[in-house]
């Protein structure tokens, strides 16, 4: 089981324990000094086998209290090249740091499932690398939702009641795949930390020897962080990607939620950018290759199964 | 048994019998002098009553059964003064020509309080015991301390002792000296409890009804104690009334309490049973529908005992303690101690006394998704883990002179564990997920002698050696090191059916000494080292219930501490106060750590997560304590600092642990007004715990992440925590029932309202993922007013 999740129920637990006992636990917002360190070039972006445009984001990090924009990273070389020597150039368009790969047909992809890519971006003098192995992807059997109720109102001003979807796709044989899931309500990304769902093979974690399986309820039903209502449309991209962007991805949530009783003791967040000259600034962030899957669905009340049915 | 634990024997045995030969010649036309002393209203043994003979100014302490043997020349008259804080004095004069048995009842002082008695006499345990960096607290003070919801808590209370932290306010367990929550071995009549808490810590499993006395030994740690290697928290529970039946109870704001003793074969035996549950979920119920209906959120712990005396030689007792805590719903969550202890006093003669122990102790905890799901097709998800131990575990004590008094014995405990039996179904298809059981042994031998040479110089000194042995079936990883601090790899792996798979071995020599300078002054040293072979995995602030004790390992080496303590001990005015100044050095070895992204839970390759370095800690602790008067209580400060080093954190740098407090104040005060009223009041003061903040930050995946850029751990601190309670206690006017005795405990937990920060971190806006901000969190945010009645038959 993940623990994240576990331990985001165990504070749950307790919490909800506390509140019915008069305690209260309370969170303030205050004022802390840091002190800034030097700028780092971070790299974000993925080359999938979509046909649409791919792009990779180039900014520099700036002081943890900055709450100004990231300062794009103008003027770099920016390429992405196969195992089978293919080259794509990413260029810079609209000088803001989005390095953008158009197709020239509508057919056009970059990425072929099974093949590596490599990214390299030249700034200056420094030159970056980046490896990824774009892996293979279950296709989506289906979505169903049921009508449900909470019994206490959330605390936000989410609904109380409403449809809970979950996706159906099983998990190709042969140990090691890993997923990033992702959901959309009425095209609007749920964009949280805390909504980050990764899955190894059709589980959580490494160790839970769900290889071959449906993907685990938990898991299915994770597109649904708040309620559906009647048309609302619930779409899900299931994408494939390599195990050092499923622990880049796990330590993100981790780091962004590290709070309470049970926080671990903070680290820095993995990255696969690396300089070719070690002794040069390194660099953060993430770049990885994904197949992705899409489903769609609009929420119809006549199509609603019963709550605890299959 | 292996090569090594013959060897260790030889060793001792050859200490032993050199030991008995050059005192034999000494200990020629003297007779015996023993007992046992009890409190004089309820028939319990009294452990470290002391017994002092005027005539050659010397004496001796009951042990932890209450029995105190005293060898001394013949055909002399010997004026015998017992004392025990807390108690009236009493002295009794013998003429010795033969073998002498003498059984004391003492009276509790407190009935005659208000005639305040100056005492006169000099023997005083604080500066004469050779006892040092030792506290012990009367469950009659821990009982009037206020306390979180009016709820009486043993680990609450010591952590106001000097040298005692904790990662902060509902943590579960307490730091000693720079140790983790692990290294302490928590007792309960001699059997170790694995977790110590309820409600993920908020309160300690011991029933206070139930116990009858706390004693934490945080350094010169004697040589009978071995396994863990910060401190023991000896935790002894109350034999039951042996006068009359008696029975206690109280309604709390989280528990309810009852508990029954009474004596039995005409007094020979008695027994106690306590029993503690919470009940806000009974009163909750008629509130709950729809999804919660099936909530289940209660804890409860049970404890008894019962002793039974055979003959003038033989004692028998049996006690047992069992507690749960039960959580969820559709979701469920429960984990839970059970400890049973045999245990048989037996006085071979008037100089040797045997205590023999038989213990079992088992922790686990369980997880259930989908309770509510019987579909074959369904999906559910269920969890379990459990450590097991046995143990038998004989303890002599030789009254060799009065001026030697030497114990030795040996142990042998048998660990079984398994880390985690689970099954995941999705859509009807089930998966085994479950990690191997393990198991292993261990075995001790110790010696050790408590030496008089004068009237100022006593020693103690002592040796224990440990073997360990993980036993088959079980497998054994090796691992490949790709980034120092990042997670190994597994490249090899052994399985064994059966046999010995690896083996530890360590000597831990053990020594204190006290000078006393005069009646009221004394130095104490002592040197100890501790070895430990069973490590709690624990990545979170604070440890959770679900982690998992973990047994050594070719991969986990055992935990090694020395520590070398210097201390003051003083006392002022007739005794009414007394002090201590003591330093202390600490250095551990093979301290754990973890990888970034850990995962300590169903891991197979979990030694692989694991990062190894060694600990030191050192600290000064001022401790002052009035034990007479209306007014009582302590001071307690410790200057401190705890530090670890880890290969692969903090740029291999010493880092402060997430403990460490460099400034820990703590006051008791206790006040009694007259008969029916009493007061008191708890304030503390700690610096902030360590912590670490992110100095950058950078956009990914439209979140805005935290960085560190100089990669340190622990460099930063959050505010400092202080805190004052409150509480009174009013005793019924009116006689309950004709007989019985009522009272109201009032409490006022963090009376200024303030909130105290467990931690502090950094976030982005909930709202504006491009916006970050620093929060602090605290565990308790306001003042917490508790009412409690207790009442006694």
């Amino acid at each position: 089981m993940n623990k994240n999740t576990l331990y985001t129920l165990l504070t749950y637990i307790t919490l909800a324990f506390l509140t019915v006992t008069t305690l209260t636990s309370c969170e303030d917002v205050v004022d802390l000094d840091v002190k800034a360190g030097a700028p780092q070039l971070v790299v974000d972006g993925w080359v999938t086998n979509q046909q649409t445009s791919q792009s990779i984001r180039l900014t520099e990090s700036a002081g943890y209290f900055d709450n100004s924009p990231a300062k794009p990273v103008l003027g770099a070389t920016v390429t992405v090249s196969d195992d089978k020597g293919r080259v794509f150039s990413f260029v810079d368009f609209k000088k803001d740091g989005n390095y953008v790969w158009k197709p020239v047909a509508i057919s056009d992809t970059i990425g072929r499932v099974g093949r590596t890519y490599t990214l390299r971006i030249r700034i200056g003098t420094e030159e970056y690398t980046a490896v990824s192995k774009l892996n293979r992807v279950p296709k989506i059997d289906s979505v169903t939702y049921f009508f449900d109720k909470l019994p206490i109102a959330p605390a936000d001003d989410a609904p109380k009641e409403g449809y809970t979807a979950e996706f159906f796709a099983r998990d190709p044989m042969g140990a090691g795949d890993c997923y990033w899931i992702k959901s959309y309500k009425n095209g609007k990304y749920f964009n949280k930390t805390t909504e980050v769902t990764i899955a190894y093979d059709a589980a959580f974690s490494p160790g839970a020897n769900s290889d071959g399986l449906r993907f685990i309820l938990p898991i299915r039903r994770a597109i649904s962080p708040e309620f559906y209502k009647e048309k609302d449309t619930v779409k899900v991209e299931l994408c494939s990607i390599p195990l050092e962007g499923y622990y880049f991805l796990n330590q993100v949530r981790t780091e962004s939620n590290n709070q309470g009783l049970f926080a671990t003791a903070p680290s820095n967040i993995y990255s696969n950018i690396q300089n070719t000259n070690p002794k040069g600034r390194k660099a953060l962030g993430f770049f990885g290759a994904a197949a992705v899957s899409t489903f769609t669905e609009v929420i119809d009340a006549k199509k609603a199964k019963p709550k605890d049915g299959n | 048994m292996a090569y090594h634990l013959l060897s260790a024997m030889k060793h001792i045995f050859s200490i032993l019998l050199w030991l008995g030969m050059a005192t034999w010649v000494y200990s020629q036309e003297k007779r015996t002098i023993s007992g046992y002393i009890k409190d004089a209203s309820n028939g319990e043994s009294l452990i470290g009553v002391s017994v002092y003979v005027r005539e050659i100014g010397n004496g001796t302490v009951t042990n932890d059964y209450g029995y105190y043997a005293l060898n001394l020349p013949t055909g002399v008259s010997y004026t015998l003064v017992f004392n025990y804080i807390g108690y009236e004095k009493v002295e009794k004069k013998v003429t010795l020509t033969d073998d002498l048995k003498l059984s004391i009842e003492l009276k509790d002082e407190s009935v005659k309080l208000q005639e305040v008695i100056v005492k006169t006499t000099k023997e005083d345990e604080n500066v004469k015991n050779i006892e040092m960096s030792v506290n012990k607290v009367e469950m009659k003070t821990i009982r009037q301390m206020p306390a979180l919801l009016g709820e009486v808590d043993l680990v609450r209370s010591i952590q106001l002792l000097p040298g005692v932290t904790s990662v902060g306010e509902g943590a579960s367990g307490f730091n000693v000296r720079g140790g983790n929550i692990d290294q302490n071995l928590v007792l309960l009549d001699e059997a170790p409890v694995f977790n110590a808490s309820h409600l993920f810590g908020f309160f300690s499993v011991f029933n206070p009804d139930a116990v009858k006395d706390v004693k934490l030994v945080k350094g010169g740690i004697p040589a009978q104690y071995g396994g863990r290697i910060s401190s023991i928290l000896d935790v002894r529970l109350k034999e039951g009334n042996a006068k009359k039946r008696e029975i206690n109870g109280g309604i709390g704001t989280i528990f309810s309490r009852l508990s029954y003793e009474q004596p039995f074969a005409k007094g020979k035996g008695s027994f106690i049973v306590a029993g503690r549950r919470s009940y806000i979920d009974v009163l909750a119920k008629p509130f709950l529908n729809g999804d919660l209906k099936n909530s289940r959120f209660y804890f409860y712990d049970l404890t008894a005992k019962a002793n039974y005396r055979i003959d003038d030689k033989n004692t028998v007792f049996a006690s047992g303690y069992f507690g749960r805590d039960v959580f969820g719903a559709d979701f469920g969550f429960e984990w839970g101690n059970q400890t049973a202890t045999v245990r048989w006093n037996h006085i071979f003669n008037n100089k040797l006394f045997m205590n023999a122990t038989a213990f079992y102790s088992n922790y686990d905890y369980g997880l259930e998704s989908d309770r509510n799901n019987t579909r074959q097709s369904g999906d559910k998800f269920k969890w379990n883990s459990n450590i097991k131990t046995w143990s038998m575990k004989p303890d002599f004590t030789y009254y060799l002179t009065p001026n030697n008094t030497v114990t030795f014995g040996g142990q042998y405990i048998n660990y079984s564990t398994k880390p985690g039996t689970a099954t995941a179904i999705s859509s009807g298809e089930e998966r085994n997920i479950s990690l191997d059981p393990r198991y292993a042994d261990e075995s001790s031998l110790y010696i050790g002698n408590d030496q008089k040479l004068n009237e100022s110089l006593s020693f103690q000194y002592g040796i224990r050696y440990s073997y360990f042995r993980n036993l088959g079936p079980g497998t054994a990883y090796e691992f490949l090191e790709v980034v120092k601090g990042e997670r190994k790899l597994p490249v090899s792996e052994k399985k064994y059916e059966s046999g010995v798979i690896n083996t530890y071995g360590n000597w831990e020599p053990r020594f204190s000494t006290k000078i006393e300078l005069n009646s009221s002054t004394s130095i104490k040293a002592s040197y100890n080292r501790t070895a430990q072979y069973l490590h709690l995995l624990s990545n979170t602030a604070a440890s959770s219930p679900l982690d998992v004790w973990t047994l050594s390992s070719k991969i986990i080496k055992p935990q090694i501490a020395d520590q070398v303590a210097l201390g003051w001990f003083q006392n002022f005015q007739e005794n009414t106060y007394e002090a201590s100044l003591e330093v202390y050095y600490k250095k551990l070895q093979n301290q754990v750590d973890y990888v970034a992204n850990s995962d300590l839970l169903l891991n197979t390759y979990l030694e692989g997560d694991l990062l190894f370095g060694n600990g030191r800690a050192y600290g000064a602790e001022v401790y002052v304590k009035k034990n007479r008067g209306k007014l009582t209580g302590w001071l307690s400060y410790t200057l401190a600092r705890t530090e670890r080093k880890i290969e692969g954190i903090n740029n291999d740098n010493w880092f402060p642990a997430r403990f460490d407090k460099t400034h820990n104040l703590s006051t008791v005060v206790l006040y009694q007004l007259n008969d029916r009223l009493s007061f008191s009041a708890n304030f503390a003061f700690n610096t902030g715990t360590p912590a670490t903040f992110p100095t950058n930050r950078f956009e990914w995946g439209g979140w805005t992440l935290p960085q560190n850029v100089d990669n340190s751990r622990n460099a930063a601190r959050i505010p400092a925590y202080h805190r004052l309670d409150l509480g009174a206690t009013l005793k019924s006017k009116k006689k309950l029932f004709g007989k019985g005795q009522g009272e109201w405990v009032l409490s006022i937990y963090n009376v200024y309202n303030r909130r105290n920060p467990f931690s502090m971190y950094v976030r982005q806006n909930e709202d504006n993922n491009l916006k970050t901000e620093a929060v602090r969190y605290a565990v308790i945010g306001s003042v917490v007013p508790a009412i409690t009645y207790n009442f006694k038959f």
